[in-house]
């Protein structure tokens, strides 16, 4: 090859390397800078009144004088559409049977409107849900509801040959005539003043349990949950899957058992989630009992399994990159077998070994399909420490999941999954980071 | 003395967590089953713990397994959109248990369509016929020509076996139809798939699918009680025996106002 195809060459690879980072590059973008950018956005909005009543009311935080007075300041603004209703309802009285009949639905949907908007009308009982109790606690919701209020999205049916397309009706428009028609604009250029929306940051997002089915609050008990599951597998997992190396690199003779066994936990490894989930159900829960119902430490154990393989090889792997120097050093000066493979073999192959174990945190702490029959549900406390041998618990991964198709108001509430899979990615990464810190300073000790 | 410190730290955040949740440690109760059960379960849950300070979890993973982890033993409470077939009470029996059936709420399987769809009425037959497979486009059903796209549920659910019961009777649902895994994935695909058509529980319809009336009968909570709405049916709790104590206290929610109240906010029908 001459001098010049090879340079050739040697430039094209080297683009070609550049060009797949840069993808590499860019599609970690894409991901990372919606779930970073949309998940900020569940603690860090502007809140409106309704906020900081919420938060004074369900979790006893704020300046109870100064909501006061901002509450009287937002009522101030509101009373007047409470007249206006109060007046259409007077008006309404003395319209004939025909008259109320061709404005009753509308204006139940416009209060209705008005509800999610501010919150329980005058002359409302209590809601028994908290989710009505209060009215748009997020500004950027409240815009939303009012388009809702001052609009009314129709289909246009009248070709019934064709599928139908959208349009909006000016609710206004509808109350032509009457007195409720000064209330549209009102609302509409007063909006602020009866939200008083000012930028938040809710802190509480991440260390308080959610209300009413995760439409407020926070998501504690998930974080805490996916970290008790992380931590509780690997408990399990880490000790048993060196010993096995271990036992494969040092002990166990080149044989058909042997290759078996290797062939075994390989396959392991490639065994899909929710067939660990499954059998951590069958195995552990209903033929062990390890617990009455679903818990954390039945969850652990089935991650266990599942992170077993990982950790197995990756310890495997560094137990034999140990050069056989080292190990022929320590036997030539009289130590045992055991002693050398304590003091010698596993320190050295320590930072690999650690390795392993970092992916598979991260693994364990992301899954979702083992701990949905083990471990995981929708609602419920965070549990403390002496509850993870019975409890179940929410958890992030399991939660995202529920939040994103389940729940049966999930549009209402995207924020707050956004925020979980924030929380979930950051979780995952400071695991990893503090098991790199532990790492790099084995290392650091063991050349030192 | 830098491994000490790093110890101790250690010991104050677990101490944190086990002192941050020291009123939690009473025995709580679980419930599993339904979908279509969980935003009541999940708000009586809500309602329960603030008032008596017991611990509650939900699952959401369907009737069926309601009814497996109740035979299990490894719930209290089972909600369930059916009653229990013969098998799962054969098998609760073999395993000693004896599963006690209370009425939580009535609920009416809604069908819905897509908000750009013109149709406004169907008649079973014809909800069967589509299932079925027998009319594939809603030209067939007095609607516009486009095809219809057939959402189902998994065969864990109870919503889906209720729907085959009262609708489809023997027939077997078309090959070709999509099966989603809950209420709200029914929900969210409908709402943005034009020719869809599925069924849902009547608590999770709201302004992003449309109701289509059955019979002429619209679906509501003045039809579901009075029955006149075809596809109407209970929701269960069930407990292992007569339940007792908190879980008495729990499944006996529904008969107090302020469990009714609870049940018609989430758009549910009250029994009692």
């Amino acid at each position: 090859m001459n001098l010049g195809t090879r340079k050739l060459l040697d430039h094209s690879f080297t683009a070609l390397g550049f060009g797949s980072i840069i993808i590499m590059g860019l599609a970690l973008l894409v991901v990372l800078f919606p779930i970073a950018t949309k998940g900020v956005g569940a603690f860090v909005f502007k809140g409106t009144i309704e906020h900081r009543k919420l938060l004074l009311s369900e979790f006893h935080r704020g300046d109870p004088k100064e909501i006061v007075k901002e509450e009287t300041e937002t009522n101030r603004y509101r009373q007047k559409v409470f007249d206006m209703l109060a007046a259409f309802d007077q008006e309404l009285d003395q319209m004939d049977y025909e008259q109320q009949s061709k404005y009753r639905s509308s204006y139940d949907q416009v209060k209705t409107s008005l509800r999610t908007l501010l919150g329980p009308l005058p002359g409302d009982s209590e809601p028994a849900l908290t989710r009505f109790q209060y009215g748009q606690t997020r500004w950027d919701k409240a815009e939303e509801k009012l388009h809702g209020l001052l609009y009314e999205q129709k289909w246009d049916y009248s070709n019934p040959d064709v599928i139908a397309k959208p349009y909006d009706v000016s609710r206004a428009a509808g109350f032509a005539g009457t007195s409720l028609v000064k209330l549209f604009p009102y609302v509409e250029e007063n909006l602020d003043k009866m939200m008083m929306p000012e930028w938040t940051f809710y802190w509480g997002f991440f260390t308080e349990s959610s209300l009413d089915a995760h439409f407020f609050g926070g998501i504690w008990p998930e974080i805490q949950g996916t970290i008790f599951l992380a931590i509780g597998a690997m408990l399990f997992a880490f000790p048993l899957g060196v010993i096995a190396a271990i036992y494969f690199t040092e002990y166990a003779r080149d044989g058909f058992l042997t290759s078996m066994l290797r062939s075994a936990n390989s396959t392991l490894a490639g065994v899909p989630s929710i067939v660990f989930g499954l059998f951590g159900l069958a195995f552990f829960i209903n033929t062990l009992h390890v617990s009455e119902s679903k818990s954390v430490l039945a969850g652990s154990l089935t991650l266990a399994i599942m992170i077993l393989p990982t950790i197995i090889r990756a310890a495997e792997e560094a137990i034999l990159a140990v050069p056989k120097t080292y190990k022929e050093a320590s036997l030539g000066l009289g130590s045992t077998k055991w002693n050398t493979i304590v003091t010698v073999i596993l320190p050295a192959a320590l930072p690999g070994i650690l390795t392993g174990g970092v992916i598979s945190l991260g693994r364990a702490a992301g899954e979702t399909a083992p701990i949905i029959f083990t471990a995981a549900v929708s609602v419920g406390a965070a549990i403390g420490l002496g509850d993870v041998l019975t409890s179940p618990t929410p958890a992030l991964s399991w939660n995202i999941y529920n939040l994103a198709s389940e729940h049966e108001a999930a549009a209402e509430i995207r924020h707050v999954q956004y925020g979980m899979v924030l929380a979930l990615v950051t979780v995952v990464l400071l695991l990893n980071l503090s098991a790199v810190i532990l790492r790099a300073r084995i290392s650091k000790k063991l050349k030192g | 003395m830098r491994k000490f410190g790093a110890v101790l730290t250690l010991m104050a955040i677990l101490a944190m967590i086990v002192a941050g949740n020291a009123g939690a440690a009473t025995k709580g109760i679980v419930i599993d089953g339904s979908t279509t059960v969980g935003p009541i379960a999940k708000s009586f849950a809500a309602y329960f713990t603030k008032k008596y300070k017991v611990p509650v979890t939900v699952s959401e993973s369907g009737s069926g397994n309601g009814a497996k982890s109740l035979i299990n033993k490894s719930c209290d409470i089972a909600d369930m959109s059916r009653s229990m077939k013969p098998q799962e009470l054969a098998a609760a029996k073999s395993k000693g248990v004896n599963p006690v059936q209370s009425v939580v709420a009535l609920d009416g399987i809604a069908i819905v369509v897509h908000p750009s769809n013109p149709v406004r009425s169907l008649s079973e037959a014809q909800i069967a016929d589509i299932y079925s497979g027998r009319i594939t486009n809603w030209r067939q059903a007095g609607g516009p020509n486009f095809p219809i796209v057939v959402i189902q549920r998994e065969s864990n659910s109870g919503t889906q076996e209720t729907f085959k019961d009262l609708v489809l009777k023997k027939a077997k649902v078309v090959r070709t139809a999509e099966t989603q895994a809950s209420n709200g994935a029914v929900k969210n695909r409908v709402s943005q798939t034009p020719g869809a058509i599925g069924f849902l529980g009547l608590g999770y319809v709201d302004s992003s699918v449309k109701k289509v009336a059955v019979n002429g009968v619209f679906p509501s909570v003045v039809t579901v009680k009075n029955r006149t709405y075809p596809l109407s049916r209970p929701l269960f709790m069930y407990t292992n025996g007569r339940p007792s104590g908190m879980v008495a206290k729990f499944v006996d929610l529904p008969k107090t106002p302020e469990g009714q109240r609870i049940i018609k906010e989430l758009g549910f029908v009250p029994k009692y």
